[in-house]
């Protein structure tokens, strides 16, 4: 292996460079001569603030300009401050790089790597006590780093960090925006405290609610019990791990519960709310739609974690529901996808699919003719069943006949396949049948064995035996916490997110801004050892739905067959 | 015994003073951003999707008349990738016909998320031309590509900013570990024409 030394970019370019940039730039000539700022309310002027930290665009909407790495020119259109320093702007660490919180709690602070009160760095003997690394930025120095990128040490920071060209007018409103980023302590969280609430509505079974909320409780009960001595430690324990003891909080989780009509949810989640604001919701579980509490969220800016629902919003921008998966618009999705792939389906094919007008049928139907949309490639032709038809061989006969040698995806139950064999021997049989294994459930062998040869099924779990040292985890934590198993899917969902939510709570540190919850669960490793139910979770942000996966399998042979998995885990 | 009293603090004078020396070169180190090393890698013979959704044998692909440039990186990453394809971005614009004279390969490390689509809208906003191909795989082709650059992470956040020059027709792969400028980048690229 041979080794070399690249050479050194010169910083004189990179200054150059922004000098060329501000000279050549009419718009900042404009926005000086403009003064946008003069005239902005404060609302304005943080929501300007917000759109260039977050979308990296101008008042003018014209993307802020920078420079990285000496001499690489960059815009906002590319990436924003938000990009690294997240949403919070408390930073991100990726491999190597560590990026420093850029919010108001940090920066008008002098940094010394660990945050301690005062009190505690008055303790420590004189040779351990750390001159901070660089005192407080002020605005000046702040608007000095942003400029080119020296902190109020006059040490240079790292050429990824952009050295921004921005005029007095667009610096101030960033300025302003940054002394208000993160600056006080979100609500729901106290010295001793944490509230999380968890949401429930009443078309829930008894069974599938305990399932949901008795884990949550014995998690709960287990922070709160102080087997480590958390606060003993949080007082009196060794000065170079106070930060991270003193983040112990107490959890306290309220139960919402909604009842009636959809339309009410929002003013019964405001009243709860009122009663005792909470920082996050975690869990929760609705048969119903989760479109009203998902709102509640984004409205109120809640973080709302792994919630139970086959329903969820289906959304590129929404920001504070972190859904497990898609439910059952997953499966739709990862048809359209297959059927994208397939070498032997074309635009020029019939893909007809069938479904119930329920709830249920809606979403998965929805979520093909989308996806099929998003792709630009099939036309899909929507059956609905109308409630007084139920199929027979006849109608799959009838069906074949109309569309020959097409491609069905039939959203139904098992009692509406009867007689489906019937497509083996038609003419004009259909390439491909596609079936979902949730809605057939415990019916999935009555699939006659006639069509299983060109039936393919959409899965979107882990394969029956795939995962058993995390199946096996979850019932020894169940038993630990003398739970029964009663719905395997539910508990081994609110296991894993137990886990999780220690986690990033015990990242937070001191930091207990919502923004930054959602940040540190962005930041989470892909999770496949500890998840039963799924593959693989994965995280990033913006990413909401941490499944991004669902089998395509076939049946093997017999009553209880095998399931025979086509693809892998995602479907492109 | 003297004698191997002698010897031993000889031996740990030389240990002390190559320690010091190579903290010394270290900092004098600091003075540049990245370094290079060469490697015979062995690029697997693994299908993987394009942000056009065509599918392509990367060992094929990067045998390339023109010289080649590798990195890994994913749609939601915060820091590395931004700067490698800002660099890769800004390397085509420099490049008179760009399409022409370098082939730009970017490997998603995040192939759960990073379908072709969001492959090609993450291409569209650092303006990629022509020559600029976005990768995803199965987690396994993935790993085994990782793995075949010797960059493989076992998750995409333990991401390291590295990225990988062939010159046409060698079958040395040069890897910067670190972010570079364009100015330097272009130095590199000039390099592998001479050789």
């Amino acid at each position: 292996m041979d080794q070399r030394q690249g050479p050194c970019s010169s910083r004189l370019l990179s200054l150059v460079l922004i000098a060329v940039f501000l000279a050549a730039s009419p718009q900042g000539v404009l926005l000086a001569e403009e003064g946008v700022g003069d005239d902005l309310t404060v609302e304005e002027a943080q929501l300007l603030g917000e759109r260039m930290y977050r979308e990296g665009l101008l008042s003018s909407g014209e993307p802020m300009k920078a420079v990285v790495q000496g001499d690489i020119p960059v815009d906002g259109s590319m990436f924003s401050c938000m990009s690294c320093h997240l949403r919070s702007g408390v930073g991100s660490i990726e491999g190597t790089v560590i990026t420093l919180p850029t919010n108001a709690g940090w920066l008008f602070e002098p940094f010394v790597g660990a945050r301690m009160t005062q009190e505690a760095r008055d303790r420590l003997p004189e040779h351990l006590r750390r001159s901070a690394f660089r005192p407080a930025y002020t605005r000046e120095t702040l608007a000095r780093a942003l400029r080119v990128g020296t902190d109020p040490t006059g040490r240079k920071l790292n050429g990824v960090m952009p050295r921004y060209l921005l005029n007095e007018e667009e610096m101030s409103i960033m300025l302003d925006y940054l002394e208000n980023l993160s600056a006080e302590l979100s609500p729901g969280v106290s010295e001793t405290t944490l509230q999380l609430a968890t949401v429930i509505t009443d078309d829930v079974s008894a069974e599938m609610r305990d399932a949901m909320l008795l884990p949550l409780q014995a998690h709960v009960e287990a922070v709160n019990s102080q087997s480590r001595h958390q606060e003993r430690r949080s007082e009196a324990g060794p000065f170079y791990k106070e930060e991270k003891f003193t983040a112990y909080r107490r959890l306290e989780l309220s139960v919402w519960e909604l009842e009636g009509p959809q339309e009410t949810w929002q003013s019964q989640l405001e009243a709860a709310y009122q009663k005792q604001p909470v920082f996050a919701l975690v869990g929760g579980i609705s048969t119903s739609d989760w479109r009203p509490i998902h709102e509640f969220c984004e409205e109120a800016q809640i973080p709302s974690l792994f919630p139970v629902t086959d329903f969820p919003v289906i959304s590129d921008t929404d920001w504070y529901t972190l859904y497990l998966s898609k439910g059952w618009y997953q499966q739709g999705e990862t048809v359209a996808r297959y059927l994208r792939a397939a070498d032997d389906v074309g635009p020029e094919d019939t893909v007809v699919q069938i479904y119930r007008d329920d709830r249920v049928g809606r979403v998965l139907a929805s979520a093909l003719r989308e996806t099929s949309q998003a792709l630009d490639w099939l036309q899909v032709e929507d059956r609905r069943l109308e409630p007084d038809v139920t199929p027979s061989a006849a109608f799959w006969r009838g069906l074949a006949s109309e569309y020959p040698e097409a491609v069905f995806v039939l959203w139904l139950e098992s009692a509406d396949l009867a007689g489906i064999e019937a497509l083996a021997s038609a003419g004009g049989r259909p390439r491909y049948v596609f079936l979902s294994a949730p809605l057939l459930g415990e019916a999935i062998g009555s699939v006659p064995q006639e069509v299983r040869r060109f039936t393919y099924l959409t899965h979107p779990y882990s394969l029956p035996g795939e995962k058993p040292r995390a199946e096996l985890a979850t019932r020894q934590w169940l038993r630990s916490k003398r739970l029964p198993l009663t719905h395997e899917r539910i508990q081994s969902e609110m296991y894993f997110l137990s886990g999780m939510l220690a986690g990033s709570v015990k990242h937070m540190r001191h930091d207990f801004y919502r923004d930054y919850f959602l940040d540190v669960m962005d930041m989470m490793r892909d999770q496949y050892y500890s998840v039963a139910t799924y593959h693989r979770l994965s995280f990033g942000p913006g990413q909401r739905y941490a499944s991004k996966g669902c089998y395509i399998v076939q049946l093997g042979d017999g009553p209880q067959p095998e399931l025979i998995a086509r693809t892998g885990w995602v479907v492109h | 015994m003297i004698k191997k009293r002698h010897r031993f603090l000889l031996l740990s004078l030389l240990a002390v003073w190559l320690g010091l020396a190579s903290v010394a070169a270290r900092a004098a180190g600091n003075e540049t951003r990245y370094e290079l090393t060469e490697h015979a890698f062995v690029v697997p013979r693994v299908t993987l999707l394009s942000q056009d959704r065509v599918e392509v044998r990367l060992d094929e692909f990067v045998e390339s008349d023109k010289p080649v440039m590798l990195d890994f990186i994913f749609g939601t990453c915060t820091t590395i990738c931004p700067v490698l394809s800002a660099g890769y971005s800004n390397l085509q614009r420099k490049l008179p016909e760009a399409s022409d004279k370098v082939r730009l390969v970017s490997i998603s490390i995040d192939p759960e998320h990073d379908t072709p689509e969001v492959m090609k809208k993450y291409l569209e906003r650092y303006r990629a031309q022509p020559g600029w191909d976005f990768f995803t795989g199965s987690r396994k082709d993935i790993d085994a590509v990782m793995r075949a650059f010797d960059s493989f992470v076992p998750d995409k956040m333990s991401h390291r900013p590295v990225m990988f020059l062939r010159a046409p027709g060698s079958d040395t792969w040069i890897r910067i570990n670190g972010l570079v400028g364009t100015r330097d980048l272009m130095a590199e690229y000039e390099k592998l024409l001479e050789e």
